[in-house]
């Protein structure tokens, strides 16, 4: 393979990291431009959505990228009840309440899961296991194709709901001026249940397309994801949603391109280098505004 | 606002009851033991990344124990029989949980004796408490030499019964020079002298470094054909490791030697064959003759190697074959699986506490730490050097027969299962290369 080729090869599996890594950070910052709440357990409902998928294939046979519908419509009905029942009635009274309590929902999710499906790494093969298809100079595998696909597709549907429809208008308004929002008669703690449930599926969703890509899951998977969901939507502009879709991309490749020019153990720390880079250059952001 | 407070007091009093069921389980045997009872402490990871090993290393412990009580226990000095009784201490597969385990299991429990530990980087961080304490401790599954070696704390109540990274790295190295690389050049039409292309994919930890260093060194002392063309870490729990290999398959090895986790094995392997097209002979550390390793590799695991001491599904002809037998079937008969190889050394390590407190009479720690030094017993189940288990002098280590195993894919049950291929006296058939073995090239 010539170093084009290994080039190119580095920045497909970027992308497929980064696919991941969108669906994530883009939930993620749906739900803090919507509320301003910080979650730290949103790994959790990656792993969640992870599990869902996992269960129900392994239980009935179903096409994975048929389930990825389901585990986000479950992750709409839990993330619903989480924001109702656990953020609603602290919502505003300081982040140190929201932090803790999402700790504690860490520990919740990790150890119900643990309970429920057991804490060893598990793995499920996806039906287009061994497939590939030539791209250009690669011979990728279609499931990588698929996932990308599928992320684009879930990318493009959020936008023309948070575009063309009513409760995505509301949501966008509540996300740039909740009191405003409040004045003109939105119902901002609906919009509030819905982002967060949306946010939720995006993660669940994620999680399914890391079961699918043949990698290794278990209760604890979602706290890593969660803590460079964080990174990304920082770099990105806490907010933006442009942001993390360009945040999560980059840290993909980033971290790709680390692994290979530099060596593995700098794969996660290049997230934060960059982080750091462009927050001393640009405090708030690549896309972020000021006051986010 | 009352029920939403409720809910949030109720979430929480479940987590503290989920969280706490681990610990429950932990706890639940150490009630105050009776006389005539020999407290067991076991450091395994029950929960985080480690705990599919720890698991089975926990439930070998149990198997053992039963045997021995079955048998009337142990003889101490003044005659009385007493009985074994474990209590588990889980290490979280961290080394603060390590640290945790440890101080409960010897402060809280008063532990007569220690056995478990899984990885170095967790074990190693609580052998202060160890060496502070003096409790006898057998590890069972920390390779890393460094846990007897270490000159910063005194490690002599700490007894390695494991091969280290130094012994099982120097094995297969030597396996690739005297087998894979003939196998190799004989396929491919290569000289005799053609140095073989190695490549290293390793866990940044001290057991990944470990092997490191051991091949690196075993290469340069010993003089050995090989070329490493490529050294690859990741970190421990990575689950993605497709630049790596990438890189890898740039540097065109004739074979891939991985140090790590059969959590990390087995999607490194399936990762390197089915997405990069990295078609070459991957040699596993022996922590991966695991059930769970075999039925996550499938059809990827094909002709792929594992430097061994006790297997799942295979055992050497000849004196340890009945023993691993009986220990494979009590195991299924009391779990419904079937033990893995640091389930084996831990199984042992129960029997190596049993017998130093019955030849020292008593649960003194210093006299049971005297009676390990002098410990001389028949192997139980794995194959020792000259059938006995015993520990070096200088650094209380084990010294075990090891071999290697070669996969074959069994499209019925749609997992590979391991046929010892080397060395000659221990070997049930012989090591061929795949018909899809690609060699590398210059």
């Amino acid at each position: 393979m010539d170093n084009i080729g290994i080039f190119l090869q580095i920045m497909f599996w970027g992308l497929y990291a980064g696919c991941i890594y969108i669906l994530l950070a883009t939930g993620l910052n749906l739900i803090f431009g919507v509320m301003k709440i910080v979650n730290f357990a949103h790994g959790e409902f990656l792993m969640i959505g992870a599990y869902i998928t996992a269960t129900v294939f392994l239980l009935t046979g179903i096409n994975p990228y048929v389930i990825l519908l389901l585990s986000m419509l479950a992750l709409v009905g839990i993330g619903a009840v989480i924001e109702r029942l656990c953020f609603r009635p602290i919502l505003g009274t300081g982040k140190l309440n929201e932090i803790f309590l999402s700790i504690g929902l860490i520990y919740i999710f990790q150890n119900g899961a643990a309970m429920i499906w057991g804490d060893a790494w598990q793995s499920v093969k996806s039906p287009y296991d061994g497939i590939t298809v030539p791209v250009g100079s690669l011979n990728v595998p279609v499931d990588y194709i698929i996932i990308i696909a599928f992320t684009a597709a879930i990318l493009i549907a959020l936008f023309l709901f948070l575009k063309k429809t009513r409760i995505g208008m509301e949501m966008r308004a509540t996300s740039q001026n909740r009191k405003g929002a409040k004045l003109i008669g939105i119902n901002v703690e609906r919009i509030d249940i819905i982002s967060f449930g949306i946010g939720c599926a995006l993660a669940a969703a994620a999680g399914t397309l890391w079961v699918v890509s043949g990698q290794v899951f278990n209760p604890y998977m979602g706290s890593i994801p969660a803590v460079k969901a964080f990174a990304i939507i920082i770099l990105g502009g806490l907010g933006s949603i442009p942001g993390a879709i360009i945040g999560g991309l980059l840290m993909g490749i980033a971290e790709n391109s680390a692994a290979y020019y530099l060596g593995g153990i700098w794969k996660d720390a290049i997230s934060f280098i960059i982080l750091i880079i462009v927050l001393v250059i640009r405090p708030t952001g690549l896309f972020g505004e000021k006051g986010e | 606002m009352k029920y939403q407070v409720l809910f949030i007091a109720a979430l929480l009093l479940v987590a503290a009851l989920i969280a706490g069921c681990t610990q429950q389980a932990a706890t639940q045997q150490t009630t105050s033991a009776p006389q005539g009872v020999i407290k067991v402490g076991v450091i395994v990871s029950q929960t985080g990344p480690a705990s599919n090993v720890g698991n089975n290393m926990w439930q070998s412990a149990q198997v053992a124990a039963d045997k021995i009580n079955a048998n009337g226990g142990v003889t101490l000095k003044d005659g009385s029989k007493a009985q074994i009784k474990l209590i588990v201490g889980d290490d979280e597969s961290t080394q603060a949980g390590g640290q945790k385990a440890a101080t409960k299991l010897i402060t809280d429990d008063k532990v007569d004796i220690l056995v478990g530990g899984y990885s170095s980087a967790v074990t190693s961080a609580y052998e202060q408490t160890i060496a502070e304490y003096k409790v006898p401790y057998i590890v069972t599954g920390a390779s890393s030499p460094i846990i007897t070696h270490r000159t910063d704390i005194d490690t002599s109540y700490i007894f390695h019964h494991c091969p280290t990274t130094d012994t099982y790295g120097q094995y297969t190295t030597a396996f690739i020079d005297q087998v894979l690389r003939s196998a190799i050049a004989k396929k491919s039409g290569f000289a005799a002298d053609r140095p073989l292309r190695l490549a290293l994919l390793y866990q940044d930890t001290a057991f990944g470094k470990g092997v490191q260093t051991a091949v690196n060194n075993t290469i340069t002392k010993d003089k050995l054909n090989i070329q490493l063309v490529s050294q690859q870490s990741f970190k421990m729990g990575e689950s993605d490791f497709r630049t790596p290999l990438t890189a890898i398959k740039a540097a065109n090895p004739d074979a891939v030697y991985l140090a790590a986790f059969p959590n990390e094995g087995a999607p490194i392997i399936t990762q390197a064959r089915r997405d990069i097209g990295l078609n070459t002979i991957f040699l596993n550390v022996e922590n991966n003759d695991n059930s769970q390793f075999y039925k996550d590799l499938g059809q990827y695991g094909e002709g792929a190697i594992i430097e061994s001491r006790f297997s799942p599904y295979t055992a050497p002809a000849g004196a340890v074959a009945d023993g691993q037998s009986g220990y494979k079937q009590a195991y299924f008969t009391r779990f419904g699986t079937y033990p893995d190889m640091m389930g084996a050394s831990t199984y042992e390590g129960v029997f190596i506490a049993a017998k130093a407190i019955g030849n020292a009479g008593t649960t003194d720690k210093a006299t049971v730490r005297q009676a390990l030094v002098n410990l001389k017993m028949p192997q139980v189940i794995e194959a020792m050097k000259d059938q006995t288990i015993s520990f070096s002098p200088d650094f209380r280590e084990s010294n075990f027969d090891l071999w290697m195993e070669q996969l074959a894919y069994n499209a019925t049950i749609g997992e590979t299962r391991p046929a010892i291929v080397w060395p000659d006296n221990l070997k049930t058939t012989d090591f061929t290369l795949p018909s899809w073995y690609t060699a590398g090239s210059a």
